[in-house]
């Protein structure tokens, strides 16, 4: 996998500072830059794990139909056309008629609807699994999920759903009475994890209180007390919510009934068991059928629950990032404000690395085992203790002027982390240093036409740049002399070199945080050459306008390259234990 | 940016559009087949633009956008079916910037824009790949499967796994024609 560069999101947290990549939970704060959003009233950058999220439109994934949200709720987030999921392997169900699947020839395989005969069932065209096998067949190819609304409605699992909704009915008709104040329509549906509204917390709370009610072999539920600020004490709300409430008694009392299997009846299935699938399995129950039954055997088929389009805004100001286009197969967006469009984007190579998978694919020309290539180039980019390893970063700009680029590996995740957790032996020498251009460099303007061009020189020697690459290309020697600084410059991307250091002892990656500035200059097209020579980490995360030129902003962020495993001294180089 | 692809020159057919076609790979009915242009089928595939419809005259079989690849070893064929008690082929429709791993075998019906299929895949009979969407390798989809836009599918059967990032478009078509920029004939040695 490695060389990679991941981007820190700080989700509003006040600590100026990303988590050290060393610890394992810094991979939350990090993320692809192409995941990322960008908000321009915050001049932040936002991830998936801070938007707040919201239900644009509701689609059937199978069908694609539009769902209005109205009737979402009434058919219960799923299909209401002829969608079915297979209960015993999640494929999407076929209806097919009874005419016999002909042959032996499975090349002829299923007809579809070849004579159109009924009765018609529900068939799997992956695990073969069909309606008919649970006693459900239709008599007309149409209409599907109406002829099964009345085996569906009188699963018990149903008729107590519908029990518990009759009897929360008032109550949340009084709350949502409450919430109207709030605004808020489009939270209406989605469910309550999804939902960051303050109205939410009486529902979530209501319906915590029937969850935890006692069921006979289920774990008791046990509601974490959210501490989410601006709730005003959620664990007294909850208190005042069961009180109002009359008690819930269920429709059936499930540990007296043998229908629904338990108690002895499941003793004595398993007594006979012969294999071990003829058991639903957890997920198959749980996920995959409207009742939940021990045997593989009554597994029902479940109408395929319905997708949705997100809206998301920024956490902060709530401002609109993406906002997708209604029709459900479109792939436009109305809104969209993605970090890539305003960060340059950066990638991680090791030449050492290419040069040996170049030789490699070199050698391999001709035989058509591109597999071989992947493999040994994974071990030409091992890193060994004790040695010295130049890197390249590409930046590319995206902006439609030109940038001024300072980077720089703050020292602290090597030297303050480890000390803290107590690892000496760490702490007192790091694992590997840093070398990385030391002055600011620019990154071209980006141009719609070079997006678009084919031509050959893409990877053409591009001499006589006024920053002074020394020397020609990489071929003509390896010199330590270029390893550090500007290498190249083309078209919208600058290519320098950085430099690693691997300690004798050192064991574990070479991951690193680096801290990556801009300066940028939204008026003027021609480069800015005065960059005033303030430290590239004094200004962050803020637009601090340098004195002398309006219109010039700084914008910084923290990214966390990995540059890879490094391979210990005593070790043999063929396989690490990790 | 990452290194060329070379290949030999002499290995590839390079067509006025920018198409290019390994010498070694199967095209079967080539007058049923289009080419978008700056697509590429590598060593081993194999097109069946032979599989047409019953039936006189000209019918374009097997249908390519620009900037495609054909992965080593795929094999494309039309889907089939008997309706009515008539065995025949339908034509198979595949959009702009769709790359399909090697080892991979497509019987689709239609396959949109932006689409990423894995290595090592079976796309059954019939399916339907909507734009931007993405297949991992290995993954078997099976016959009249519908996979929505921007979604990623994986397992045995293929399953919806996860939502793809709403910058998938401009991911897949940078990436679709830096590897058509890379890929290149091997300068003049050997
Ligand atoms: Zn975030
Ligand atoms: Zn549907
Ligand atoms: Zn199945
Ligand atoms: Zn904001």
């Amino acid at each position: 996998m490695p060389p990679s560069i991941l981007y820190h999101c700080s989700c509003l947290s006040s600590s100026p500072h990303p988590p050290p990549p060393n610890l394992p939970s810094s991979s939350y704060s990090f993320h692809p830059l192409h995941t990322l959003f960008f908000c321009e009233e915050c001049d932040a950058v936002r991830c998936n794990r801070c938007v707040s999220i919201e239900v644009s439109s509701y689609y059937c994934p199978n069908c694609l139909f539009e769902v209005p949200s109205a009737s979402v709720r009434a058919e219960k987030n799923r299909c209401a056309r002829n969608c079915f999921m297979c209960p015993n392997c999640r494929n999407t169900l076929s209806v097919v008629p009874s005419d016999p699947p002909d042959t032996g020839d499975s090349r002829l395989s299923m007809p579809i609807s070849s004579l159109n005969e009924p009765p018609f069932f529900l068939y799997c065209n992956h695990c073969r699994w069909d309606s008919a096998e649970v006693g459900i067949t239709f008599e007309k190819p149409t209409g599907l999920a109406a002829q099964l609304q009345k085996y569906e409605d009188s699963a018990p699992d149903s008729l107590e759903f519908e029990r518990l909704k009759e009897h929360f009915e008032p109550f949340l008709r009084a709350s949502s009475l409450s919430s109207t104040i709030g605004g808020n329509t489009t939270a209406h549906a989605s469910s309550a994890a999804h939902s960051h509204h303050a109205h939410s917390n009486s529902i979530t709370a209501a319906a915590s209180a029937a969850l935890a009610r006692d069921i006979p072999g289920v774990s008791k539920y046990q509601p974490l007390t959210r501490t989410t600020s601006g709730r005003g004490g959620s664990g007294k709300d909850r208190s005042r919510n069961k009180d109002e409430m009359p008690e819930y008694r269920s429709r059936v009392e499930i540990s007296k009934t043998s229908a629904y299997g338990g108690g002895e009846a499941d003793v004595e299935l398993m007594d006979h068991i012969e294999t071990i699938g003829s058991i639903a399995t957890l997920e198959q129950r749980w996920v995959n059928s409207w009742i939940s039954p021990l045997q593989t055997k009554e597994l029902k088929p479940l109408r395929i629950p319905l997708h949705s389009k997100r809206s998301k805004r920024c956490p902060s100001c709530t401002h609109i990032l993406i906002k997708p286009e209604q029709k459900a197969q479109s792939v436009r967006y109305k809104i969209k404000l993605v970090a890539a469009n305003y960060l340059p984007a950066i990638t991680v190579a090791l030449p050492h690395a290419q040069k040996a998978k170049a030789e490699l694919a070199k050698k391999q020309l001709g035989k058509s085992t591109a597999a071989a290539v992947e493999d040994a180039s994974i071990s030409a980019s091992n890193m060994h203790a004790g040695k010295t390893y130049a890197f390249h970063l590409a930046l590319s700009n995206p902006l439609y002027d030109p940038i001024q680029v300072r980077l720089s590996a703050p020292r602290m995740n090597v030297s303050t982390a480890p000390v803290k957790d107590g690892s000496p032996e760490k702490a007192r020498r790091p694992p590997f240093a840093i070398s990385l251009p030391s002055s600011g460099f620019s990154v071209a303007a980006f141009a719609e036409a070079w997006e678009y061009e084919d031509d050959e020189d893409m990877f053409g020697v591009d001499d006589g740049d006024e920053f002074g690459m020394k020397g020609g290309r990489e071929t003509d020697g390896r010199g330590k002399v270029r390893t550090v600084g500007v290498l190249e410059r083309r078209a919208n991307v600058t290519l320098v070199g950085g430099e690693v250091v691997i300690g004798k002892e050192a064991r574990g990656d070479v991951k690193f945080n680096m801290l990556v500035s801009y300066t940028y200059r939204s008026d003027d097209p021609t480069p800015s050459e005065s960059n005033d020579g303030d430290g590239p980490s004094s200004t962050s995360k803020s637009s601090s306008a340098a004195n002398k030129q309006p219109e010039v902003k700084t914008f910084a962020f923290y990214t966390v390259v990995d540059l890879g495993h490094i391979i210990p001294r005593d070790e043999p180089r063929a396989e690490t234990d990790f | 940016m990452e290194p060329p692809i070379y290949y030999k020159r002499s290995e590839y057919i390079e067509t006025d559009t920018g198409n290019k076609v390994s010498r070694r790979a199967t095209i079967a009915g080539p007058q049923n087949i289009i080419l978008g242009g700056k697509t590429i089928i590598a060593n081993g595939a194999i097109i069946r633009g032979d599989l047409r419809r019953t039936g006189p005259g000209h019918a374009v079989v097997i249908s390519l956008g620009r900037y495609c690849l054909i992965g080593v070893d795929c094999v494309m064929r039309p889907p089939y079916k008997t309706y009515r008690g008539n065995f025949n082929y339908y034509p198979m429709k595949i959009g702009d910037h769709v790359h399909i791993g090697s080892n991979t075998v497509v019987e689709a019906a239609q396959i949109g824009n932006y689409v990423e299929i894995g290595k090592n895949c079976v796309i059954g009979k019939f399916t339907i790949i909507k734009d931007c969407a993405k297949i991992a390798d290995g993954t078997i989809i099976p016959p009249n499967t519908v996979v929505p836009a921007l979604s990623l599918f994986a397992g045995s059967p293929g399953r919806f796994v996860e939502d793809l990032p709403e910058s998938t478009q401009e991911m897949v078509e940078a990436q679709t024609k830096q590897y058509y920029t890379r890929f290149q004939p091997e300068a003049d040695a050997r």
